[in-house]
């Protein structure tokens, strides 16, 4: 049970955690994602923006190592811890919350060794971290949504991770979880972690360093401000921008397009 | 009442049962927990025509039914464990050709027809010593195995698209559970046979897994019920006259049947009781 570690890029190559030059990725040999480019420096978090099936998803998987490049370049400085989205299948899984943070565990000590007393405090500080370590014994499936996207992160703190990616981790939560959630995001990247977050949510994601907007290709990258345009916003999301009366004014709005060619 | 257990070749069927329900109780979480549960009976029914080689050729029943199950395991077992799924067909498939090649093998080649039920159904009542020792290896290596590489199968059930940056990212770790399986089929042949395998393997931890939240409970369980519903089946079939394996079999659907129909039966009391309490903490309808 060799696990060869994962390749390191050369360091001093910029100080960039994630590096993606002209990526693209895809299932066969058809890329379901073309053209994708941009860094992830230390400390800054990015928000991944596009449609259901624009690829956000497939870009991860890519991070994760699940699937290779087809063409261009992608490479990692260190390896990626993840919180996924959750799944049914989940939870009923027989897992406690303390069981799931030890599995961050796992890449730190050799096969045959199992998890000892500093990697339960390993999970216990952890858990502490994101204010759950009450709740150490609950099944997972027991938590909250909120809950169990701040089960995952401080896996992903066990885990060291320097670069997090989250897949829309505020599906589905109120908003006093979602505010807890996003300040805990603040803080992993004021410790000098690299933060990936995919959302649906534009107005989240202004708040953050840059946006990465995807639909089947790279739309966009850059500083919200700046990037977030009308016509970035249509292209990524395939509507098209229509005019509407405001206060004696006129705004422009975006009028999403109709889902007849939604395909997974 | 119990004087069948005076007889030694009902002592010696008690013991390989209980020995079986540690590896069969542990590793059954793992198949559950794992959706290896077709698998498990495809890897028992593909041991079959192993057992009527080694039958014909006059080899080490356990060696042929374990090579063919080997080869099931790195084939079929390899594509069933990966987590896009969707090869139940093919395990379907090679399943019912391993059926059929035993069948035709024992019949027209060996001509050793009369042996066909026994390798099907089992032979509880002809246990040996060899076969108590198998069972007793195979409980051994299915503790080990849980002890060093759970939280592994834990964790690639779990998350498997994060398995890998987690750290699991060799395949070893599954293809032993994988192989693990396969041998535990083989131990169970001589006990309930190829096809009542999965009475053993499957059905008590699908059973204790509608009971339990958590994994060391679950196996403990699992392990337990196996144990009762193998001594149940076995001291039933010697006072009905039944044979065993199908006796042991129709007691663990029965129990997983009960546990299943009394869990409907307690939500929907629950449900109830809640729409009571419901309706008189709104007196009156008043908002």
């Amino acid at each position: 049970m060799s696990d060869a570690s994962p390749p390191i890029a050369p360091s001093g190559a910029d100080s960039a955690l994630v590096t993606a030059a002209d990526l693209a990725v895809g299932y066969s040999a058809a890329p379901v994602l073309t053209g994708v480019s941009f860094a992830l420096h230390a400390g800054e978090r990015i928000g991944v923006l596009g449609p259901n099936g624009g690829g956000k998803t497939t870009l991860f998987r890519a991070l994760l190592n699940e699937l290779r490049p087809l063409a261009g370049e992608l490479r990692l400085a260190v390896r990626a811890g993840t919180v996924p989205q959750t799944e049914r299948s989940r939870l009923d899984f027989p897992v406690s919350a303390l069981d799931v943070a030890l599995m961050g565990t796992i890449a730190g000590r050799p096969w045959w060794k199992r998890p000892g007393r500093a990697e339960r405090a390993a999970a216990h500080a952890a858990l502490r971290r994101v204010g759950l370590d009450a709740l150490a014994e609950r099944s997972f499936g027991e938590l909250s949504g909120g809950q169990r996207q701040r089960v995952l992160v401080a896996r992903a703190l066990v885990q060291d991770a320097r670069i997090v990616l989250l897949d829309e981790p505020f599906t589905g939560l109120d908003n006093v979880s979602a505010q807890r959630l996003e300040q805990l995001l603040d803080e992993l990247a004021a410790e000098g972690r690299g933060v990936l977050i995919a959302t649906h949510d534009v107005d989240q994601a202004r708040a953050w360093d840059q946006v990465l907007c995807l639909n089947r290709r790279q739309v966009a990258f850059g500083p919200p401000a700046s990037t977030l345009t009308l016509e970035v916003l249509a292209a990524t999301y395939g509507g098209s921008i229509v005019t509407l009366p405001q206060d004696g004014g006129e705004r422009l709005a975006i009028l999403p397009p109709h889902h007849h060619d939604h395909d997974h | 009442m119990f004087e069948a257990f005076d007889y030694p070749f009902m002592q010696r069927a008690l013991v390989e049962l209980l020995v079986l329900s540690i590896a069969a109780g542990t590793l059954g979480t793992w198949i559950v927990l794992r959706g290896l549960a077709f698998y498990s009976h495809g890897v028992a029914a593909a041991a079959f025509p192993g057992l009527v080689l080694a039958d014909g050729l006059g080899f080490s029943a356990a060696l042929g039914a374990f090579g063919v199950a080997l080869i099931f395991a790195l084939t079929v077992g390899r594509l069933a464990a990966r987590a896009d799924g969707g090869h139940d067909a093919l395990t379907a498939l090679v399943l019912v050709a391993a059926l059929a090649i035993g069948v035709v093998l024992a019949s027209d080649v060996f001509e050793s027809g009369a042996n066909v039920e026994t390798l099907l159904f089992g032979s509880l009542l002809a246990i040996g010593a060899d076969d108590i020792r198998l069972a007793a290896l195979v409980a051994a290596l299915a503790l080990l195995a849980t002890f060093v590489l759970g939280q592994r199968w834990l964790t690639a059930g779990f998350d498997p698209g994060a398995a890998r940056s987690l750290g699991v990212r060799s395949p070893a770790a599954d293809l032993v559970l994988l192989v693990l399986i396969a041998l535990a089929a083989v131990a169970t042949l001589s006990a309930v046979g190829a096809l009542l395998a999965t009475a053993l393997l499957v059905v008590p931890a699908a059973t204790t897994r509608l009971l339990t939240r958590r994994l060391l409970p679950w196996q403990l369980a699992t392990v337990a019920l196996a144990a009762a519903e193998g001594t149940a089946g076995l001291w039933l079939s010697f006072e009905t006259n039944a044979p065993p394996g199908a006796t042991i079999a129709v007691i663990a659907g029965g129990g997983f049947a009960l546990v299943a129909l009394g869990r409907a039966g307690t939500a929907t009391l629950t449900h109830l009781r809640a729409r009571r309490l419901a309706a008189t903490a709104q007196p009156g309808g008043a908002a």
